[in-house]
């Protein structure tokens, strides 16, 4: 179903709407808080959440709805950038429609509610993508893609939102699970092992390479196994998953066709007073210093790109690479609980990725 | 000898002189043309090369004059930096009242003459930080001095400036000396080895840690030996030295109390099409995320301050740590033919720096 203009799908009041709380304050909340909010997961705590989420949600959400709708270039304009920003109305208009919860059978109805919303968005990261992929096809192909700087800028905001509304949600559904797992409230392991969630999303990467090249270079990890801090693993695995499938890649492809051992990938766990800070090095034959800049903007990628109009958008999301997306939203994952990534190369030789994830815990969520 | 007020040593006519000079254009050069122009060593050109310094040099010296007179915080009063100033509208005038250069003669003359400048300012450094130890004994101890951001911005310019002014006449200078090394081009050694140079200054900086703490950790050297490429041995020298020295020292300090062995320092030589690069690698504990920045200001240091005001400037360089300069100075050094220096840390692991030289020789001095 094509898309249609703003005004035939929704009513004038929804937009006026709309605008009004995209330009109401949002609040954050600190990865601390919800470790404490979530401990005690009472009925009257619960409500409170909700409450909270029902006003919350909606201020972020109108903020990235008016964005959709002033992007340059005409991107605004493109079938599926108008497809995202439907979603976003119309989740938005759930949440304002929901009436006021007062009782615990309403707090459950909400619960449901955004558990939904959280599923219609389940596709907005490639639905963006193939409406960037939309807007590049009309583009002059002289101008370098890359440099479209308003976009990225864009882009960088609307997903941290994007990851900022999914937590929110996501920890306040989890609460409602029976029978958590042993020491997490909600999606926080508050005892996460990083050498653990490293080596998983390491063997993962590596079953990933084996499928796609039929071999794969080794890693090793180092690091306490035992040493835990609160952390959200989900996060984590993506981020780690990201790095090592990069280094096995870049490995891979250097000595496909060489006699010598491809050189292990190493995975250094360090834990310090501030972070926790993980490094994947690799020697893949490295990145030129002019090239750096690029892999970190969105869209650009050195493999085939695998987007396009006839893609299956629910299928795996296994692929070793080609998006163009691993390494910037990777690190708007650890920039949201006050981490970063940071990615040092050297050209002929290999390439280091520095994963700091805080563990102070008190770092608001960033909210652009 | 007291430093006297600018009107008591300099003439009126000198000071508008200084005035016009330092808003003039001035003319950068790039690495390659120093080797390219400096291959042919012949009178004619040596001329040529002397009747440009004769107006290039005053160009640049008159700015940084201008600058020490304007310094925020009352900084261009303290004795040290009247002193500098001095030392620079001392050499503006050597070379404004030195006559046309027409013959070889002359260009003989002026060559002693730019080298006696150079040794005029062989201890401005020090004297510099002298300076702002008297401002910082002044000011409020609550003012955070790594913050103010000004006197950085000044003295990165300041020195990077220096820099350039000291390879142009010692190139020149050295473009006279009858039985050059072989493959040199003045302080340009066009078959540089990069680990040759790196394994000196290891070697250097091993020698001052055993010096100063009785032991040191041993460190070892990847690379191709035989690999050359045109550049600075002076420079790259003083830049690994720095690295290796603070590497050396905080592996030392981390493990001389206990029984372990102290891991070595690993520095790997990397050649690439752009660059080479020039990694140093400790686990020496590393550096918290938060105090990172302040690794590259002026006067920060964890060791004690070896300057004061009885100290002997002309001293051996070869301290472990306390000026608070070899980091930021090394940088400047990097970037003065188009390289880099990053530092990046895992907090309770240790510390990566990575030396980015360029291969390109293109990039022109940076003119600040």
């Amino acid at each position: 179903m094509a898309a249609k203009k703003l005004s035939e799908t929704f009513s004038k009041s929804l937009i006026e709407e709309v605008g009004r709380w995209g330009c109401m304050k949002q609040t954050g909340v600190s990865l601390r808080y919800m470790m404490e909010f979530g401990s005690k997961p009472t009925d009257k705590n619960l409500l409170i959440s909700a409450q909270f989420l029902h006003k919350e949600l909606p201020i972020r959400i109108a903020r990235r709805a008016i964005e959709l709708e002033t992007l340059p270039y005409g991107l605004s304009e493109k079938p599926a950038v108008l497809k995202v920003r439907d979603w976003y109305l119309d989740s938005f208009r759930d949440l304002r429609s929901f009436p006021d919860i007062r009782s615990t059978s309403d707090e459950r109805d909400f619960t449901q509610m955004i558990k939904a919303i959280k599923v219609r968005h389940n596709n907005v990261v490639p639905m963006m993508a193939l409406g960037l992929q939309q807007l590049k096809k009309e583009m002059d192909p002289k101008i370098v893609y890359e440099d479209l700087d308003e976009i990225h800028q864009f882009l960088d905001r609307f997903y941290m939102s994007r990851i900022g509304i999914r937590m929110l949600i996501g920890q306040h559904v989890e609460l409602h699970n029976p029978n958590p797992p042993p020491h997490c409230i909600g999606y926080i392991d508050t005892k996460m092992s990083p050498v653990q969630v490293a080596r998983n999303a390491s063997e993962h990467a590596r079953c990933v390479c084996l499928r796609e090249y039929g071999s794969a270079p080794d890693f090793n990890i180092y690091g306490d196994p035992s040493f835990t801090f609160p952390y959200v693993p989900s996060h984590l695995h993506l981020m780690v998953f990201e790095l090592v499938k990069n280094s096995l890649r870049a490995v891979e492809e250097r000595y496909m066709d060489s006699d010598k051992v491809a050189p292990p990938i190493r995975i250094i766990v360090a834990d310090g007073l501030e972070d926790v800070t993980i490094k994947v090095s690799d020697e893949g034959g490295g990145i030129p210093r002019s090239g750096l800049p690029k892999i970190f903007t969105y869209l650009y990628s050195t493999a085939r790109n695998p987007l396009d109009e006839n893609t299956d958008l629910a299928a795996d999301k296994g692929t070793m690479a080609g998006y163009g997306y691993g390494l910037p939203i990777s690190r708007l994952y650890a920039r949201y609980f006050g981490g970063d990534l940071q990615i040092i190369s050297m050209e002929g030789y290999g390439t280091d990725a520095y994963l700091h994830l805080s563990r102070l815990g008190d770092s608001q969520e960033p909210l652009p």
